[in-house]
């Protein structure tokens, strides 16, 4: 449903999204010579949740294709762009089991190019998955692309002269700054927001909501659920580049199905189906996971002394997540968006928009 | 809910009140607590409390140990050293269980220069052209060779057989330098069998690897999965003998493969509980452990997590200041220090060249056998 907005609001809602835009550039621009480093790694790795949410999101809330194989996805961008940009001297060094395939050695790109490679790859197998798999429906959907990512995986440890196997990847130049990875978050937000509010959003999303229905109204399905995938899978494979330039480096082990369920938390706590909530789950739970840490240093309350309990921060974390689902089943945005209009109150509140 | 967000809050006051007095040297400990090495980590992070209730102040400050769990996950390892880094403002870090979380850390720990001491990290590549991070294990090539040497040499076994776990860094690693130092010396490989981290069934390899009939095979797994190997071995009738690496030395071992773990040899670090002839150092580490920790019996990764430690307490002392670039430059000149794993000297890459034991399960129990020069 679109939200009937006049033209001036239409315009104020655009000025207001600039300047808002501009002024948390700015704060990103300043912030590394007021918070330390720590920090933030943080909100670097909010925004590259964020961005692979998004791709699930997608996927699985916009799409409602129901798809556990994000992390094979983000392990193809990782990998493409981790060749890409490590130079040949580096590369001969680290392969210390089977000599280098000398193509992958001579392989280099800028880093920009490396990330839109990451993305192109990854989309490329997306696409090559979804059109057989997407004749499936439901929870077979998630076994065969599990299936998928784990095939993947083994693949990646096992190609040992293109891929180093089970040792990964080390030394990758550190490119993911707050700057980068919250421009490439921008993008993906302005591209998302686009997409749902152009008349093809409004075909995903009778494809999710019916089938049968869409069918009937002349819509190729296969065509656009392939669609929504592959460009799931592009975002995923960018963010799986972003990902490996921050940790500057990789290894298979890092792309096993936790990595998929760690994101559908965030996406599910989020809302599914909502740009908004993707952000805010992605906000959450990397905080969250990381503020909660003090749970498990001594704490001294008085005479009272507590030791430290490893692990203690994941059994709130998972006491809060049961809570989210318990009084929000349909997560924490549900399918509502943020807009100015609901912020300021003009006319009607809310909207599907 | 207003009383949850109460709680909450007095929680982080607490927390945050909770600041550090000047007169504190912090050192940083990441490991694996959580997750599926916490077993390693666990065993190391005791090491270390161990160290430091025996050696709690230097330069006649308190030192305070900030523990932060990195849940055997590369990302995690990665946030827990920034934190320690920048949060907690520690002078010097030790850790981790897995040479792939310790690349992660060290990434940072680079950038940030910090120093950092492995504990049981073998991996040639995590000290690789880095300046800030050293380590008190031997590592991987070394520990291959040292392995393939005496399957050949001392024992005399020209046949050997391989079963590596593909999906294993460590795994993989290993074979490939026993593979190498063994075939130079001139013994053969008669089959080279696969499998993946989780596999509950070995039966079609082992049956494989007994057609082949070799005097050996070299097993470089993590003792839950070598221990079912080594009973599926058993029922299947398998006479040769297994041999395995370090990964292979938990408490354990003995309690999952029961009476087919018997006459498995593995090479370690030169420390068993029960050695003759140990140095004054493990002897001490050996009995203040069985004060703490009665019942349960020490193993490497202990004595690398309090080794680990003596490192540190070494070089701030030499340095004479909690300076992190200057304990760095005192670390890269540790020379002749006695630990409870041998005399550590670490070499111009950061590695320590150390005595590679050989150990033995006899009785249920482990027995040191002795120590051999890689080849």
């Amino acid at each position: 449903m679109i939200a009937p907005v006049n033209a001036g609001h239409a315009r104020r809602n655009n000025i207001l999204t600039l300047c808002a835009g501009a002024a948390i550039a700015l704060l990103l621009w300043q912030a590394p010579g007021y918070i330390d480093a720590y920090k933030i790694r943080i909100i670097n790795l909010i925004a590259i949740n964020a961005i692979l949410g998004l791709s699930l999101n997608l996927i699985y809330g916009m799409g409602g294709m129901f798809s556990l194989g994000h992390a094979g996805f983000m392990a193809i961008g990782a990998y493409v762009s981790a060749i890409l940009i490590i130079t040949p001297d580096q590369k001969q060094i680290m392969w210390i089991l089977d000599p280098i395939a000398p193509w992958v050695r001579d392989m280099r790109a800028p880093f920009l190019a490396s990330l839109l490679a990451a993305g192109i790859v990854s989309a490329i197998f997306g696409c090559l998955v979804s059109i057989p798999v997407l004749r499936l429906g439901g929870d077979y959907l998630g076994i065969a692309t599990l299936g998928f990512s784990e095939i993947i995986r083994i693949l990646i440890t096992n190609l040992t002269p293109i891929t180093n196997g089970p040792l990964g990847l080390k030394g990758i130049p550190p490119h993911a700054s707050l700057l980068m990875s919250y421009g490439c978050l921008a993008v993906m937000l302005l591209c998302m927001t686009r997409l749902m509010r152009s008349n093809f959003g409004n075909v995903i999303r009778a494809v999710r909501d019916d089938e049968v229905a869409a069918k009937t109204m002349g819509i190729d399905t296969l065509k656009t659920r392939v669609l929504v995938f592959t460009l799931g899978c592009f975002g995923g494979g960018v963010g799986g580049a972003l990902m490996g330039n921050l940790i500057t480096t990789i290894d298979p082990k890092m792309f096993m199905i936790t990595q998929t369920y760690s994101l559908l938390m965030i996406v599910v706590v989020g809302g599914l189906g909502s740009i908004t909530g993707s952000v805010v789950g992605a906000v959450l739970v990397t905080t969250m996971l990381e503020w909660l840490r003090f749970v498990e240093n001594p704490i001294t309350i008085g005479s009272l002394n507590i030791p430290g309990i490893p692990g203690m921060r994941m059994v709130i974390f998972s006491v809060l997540l049961i809570a989210v689902i318990i009084f929000r089943r349909e997560g924490i945005m549900g399918m509502r968006e943020f807009s100015w209009g609901w912020l300021l109150r003009d006319g009607k509140r809310g909207g599907t928009q | 809910m207003r009383k949850f967000l109460l709680s909450l809050l007095i929680c982080i006051v607490v927390s945050s009140s909770a600041f550090a007095a000047d007169d504190v040297i912090k050192v940083g400990f990441f490991n694996c607590l959580t997750g599926q090495n916490a077993f390693g980590g666990q065993l190391e992070l005791e090491g270390v409390q161990l160290a430091l209730k025996e050696f709690p102040e230097v330069l006649g400050k308190k030192i305070e140990l900030v523990v932060v769990d990195n849940k055997s996950d590369k990302v995690e390892a990665a946030n827990a050293v920034t934190r320690l880094i920048n949060r907690d403002k520690v002078s010097v870090i030790i850790g981790t269980y897995g040479s792939s979380l310790a690349i992660a850390g060290g990434e940072v720990a680079e950038v940030a220069k910090v120093p950092v001491i492995g504990t049981s990290c073998t991996n040639p590549l995590v000290t690789q052209g880095k300046r800030y991070y050293f380590r008190v294990c031997f590592i991987d090539p070394l520990q291959g060779a040292g392995a393939a040497t005496y399957a050949y040499k001392n024992l005399g076994l020209k046949k050997a057989a391989l079963l590596v776990d593909v999906a294993n860094d460590y795994a993989v690693g290993l074979a490939n330098f026993f593979k190498q130092s063994y075939t130079k010396q001139g013994g053969e490989i008669v089959s080279d069998m696969r499998y993946q981290s989780g596999d509950q069934d070995f039966t079609a390899q082992l049956t494989e690897i007994i057609s082949k009939k070799p005097d050996i095979v070299f097993l470089p797994a993590y003792f839950a999965e070598g221990a079912i190997v080594l009973k599926q071995a058993r029922e299947l009738g398998a006479t040769f003998r297994f041999m395995g690496g370090d990964a292979m030395d938990n408490p354990e071992m003995v309690t999952l493969g029961g009476d087919a773990i018997e006459g498995f040899l593995y090479t370690g670090f030169a420390y068993a509980p029960d050695m003759k002839d140990m140095n004054p150092v493990a002897k001490k580490f050996t009995e203040n452990w069985n004060k703490a920790f009665p019942g349960k019996a020490p193993n490497g990764n202990a004595a690398l997590g309090y080794d680990a430690f003596l490192l540190a307490v070494d070089a701030i002392n030499r340095a004479g200041s909690a300076d992190p670039e200057k304990i760095r430059d005192a670390l890269e000149k540790t020379k002749d220090l006695p630990t409870v794993t041998g005399v550590t000297t670490l070499d111009s890459d950061h590695n320590p060249q150390k005595d590679i034991g050989v150990l033995e399960i006899r009785n249920a129990k482990k027995e040191f056998v002795g120590t051999v020069i890689p080849e």
